[in-house]
């Protein structure tokens, strides 16, 4: 599974940076480094939804607030 | 080259087109007011006059005549240090009473010739030098050898010690700001973070001529891309790609894949990777911090550990700009991103402009040719 977290300027000032933080530490916690590929990208041109995160190309709006249960739904549940 | 001035001592730098840079490090007889206006004038007097093109006789004089003389002690005195470089080829030194210029010649300390003449009555060391890549010349105020009286060492920092501890730091690649602010720093430890004396040094430092290319933001109108890159890919120098939607244009027009990593040291966005750039980093969050660096190096030079060992993309941006660099080039895209324009967010079009005219500015004040170009 390829996840892909926007890093460009509208999504770091809303969250990037603690939502790749906390979607590291459940990677590490569930043991799934080995199947989930976490990286960046800068703008995918949806600064208006960001954090802007797509799984194996569909894309989802998360913030900080939101990354533990979309971790559960849209990763974790389909790996 | 840059210097750090205390109230007796100033320092001018005064560069003609001609080819001709004088630098003036005067230090005034006694302290307070009195001190900083007779070495004001005096650096002022040189400066002006020996890029007018007179001789350093009419310039002393011209010195011994107009400074006021001092109520208490009789005289009008100010020491001097003049460089004067020459079309970048020669450098002259004429020194009236300051501590000697240490010359560092491949990182070692070298006595240079010294004639001796007195004008006016006073003793005057003139000396003429053939300029090399990487010649460190330090000028300083006797505030940098009486550091430490009585506190670290009982006579002061001696002119050995100081050249050994320049030689040093002369080989770890600094800059010549770097360097001064290494020796005033170092001159205060040993006063124990109160000086006695101001200390006051000035270095130059002979380098190549480093070109830098620098993309900011992507064009205004969406078929200028193309030339805009083949512009920026055409030049010479390293190639620093700042901005999210610049840089994707950038790796559409390379064909190669752009890798943005994951690793958000030093607070920013993390930078990215592609194939033929030097550098890729997020935009206006970066060059903000930039910015901050760049006036903070101009002045008192205090956020220098922060950006000189970072990993971040804006550390990575002003080591290239202030120490690497010294012919700057920057490609502006005046496009309006939408999504910088909602108001919830401290970003717009206008600081963005605002950011490449702030940090051309200092990086004038650096020495560096600038040249901006928009799109």
């Amino acid at each position: 599974m390829k996840v892909t977290v926007c890093i460009g300027s509208s999504c770091h000032i809303k969250g990037s940076r603690p939502v790749v933080e906390k979607l590291q530490e459940l990677i590490a916690q569930e043991n799934l480094n080995d199947k989930i590929e976490l990286s960046g990208t800068f703008c995918m041109g949806k600064c208006q939804q960001g954090v802007g995160v797509t799984v194996d190309g569909t894309f989802f709006s998360v913030s900080p607030g939101t990354v533990s249960s979309f971790f559960e739904k849209e990763m974790k549940a389909s790996v | 080259m840059r210097a750090n001035s205390c109230a007796a001592i100033n320092v001018e730098v005064v560069e003609q087109e001609d080819g001709f840079t004088v630098i003036v490090l005067a230090d005034g007889l006694g302290s307070g007011v009195k001190a900083s206006i007779l070495s004001t004038l005096t650096s002022k007097i040189i400066s002006t006059m020996l890029a007018a093109g007179l001789s350093i006789e009419k310039c002393v004089e011209t010195i011994a005549a107009t400074l006021p003389v001092d109520s208490m002690r009789g005289v009008a005195y100010s020491t001097f240090t003049i460089i004067r470089l020459i079309r970048n080829q020669t450098a002259e030194l004429i020194q009236y009473d300051n501590p000697q210029v240490i010359v560092l010649r491949n990182g070692e300390n070298w006595e240079y010739p010294r004639t001796e003449t007195t004008i006016g009555g006073k003793q005057i060391f003139r000396s003429l030098i053939r300029l090399q890549e990487d010649d460190v010349f330090i000028a300083m105020s006797d505030g940098c050898p009486h550091a430490g009286i009585g506190i670290a060492y009982n006579f002061g920092w001696k002119r050995e010690d100081i050249i050994t501890f320049m030689e040093a730091m002369s080989l770890c690649g600094y800059t010549a700001k770097n360097l001064s602010t290494l020796l005033v720093d170092e001159c205060n430890k040993l006063y124990g973070g109160e000086p006695g004396d101001d200390a006051t040094s000035c270095v130059v430092r002979v380098r190549k001529r480093v070109p830098m290319n620098m993309l900011f933001g992507p064009p205004s109108n969406r078929d200028d891309g193309s030339r805009m890159m083949s512009l920026f890919f055409a030049k010479e120098g390293k190639h620093i790609i700042c901005g999210g939607t610049t840089s994707s244009i950038a790796a559409k027009w390379l064909n190669r894949p752009l890798r943005a990593s994951l690793d958000f040291t030093g607070g920013i966005p993390p930078i990215a990777y592609l194939e033929g750039v030097d550098l890729v980093t997020e935009g206006v969050i970066t060059v903000n911090r930039v910015v901050e660096y760049a006036k903070d190096y101009i002045g008192e030079n205090k956020q220098y550990e922060a950006w000189s060992n970072g990993k971040d993309g804006a550390s990575l941006i002003s080591r290239l700009l202030f120490e690497e660099a010294t012919d700057i080039n920057f490609y502006v895209g005046k496009a309006i991103n939408p999504a910088h324009q909602n108001p919830n967010l401290p970003i717009n079009f206008n600081i963005k402009m605002n950011l490449v005219q702030e940090l051309s500015e200092a990086l004038k004040k650096m020495g560096k040719r600038i040249k901006v170009s928009y799109f």
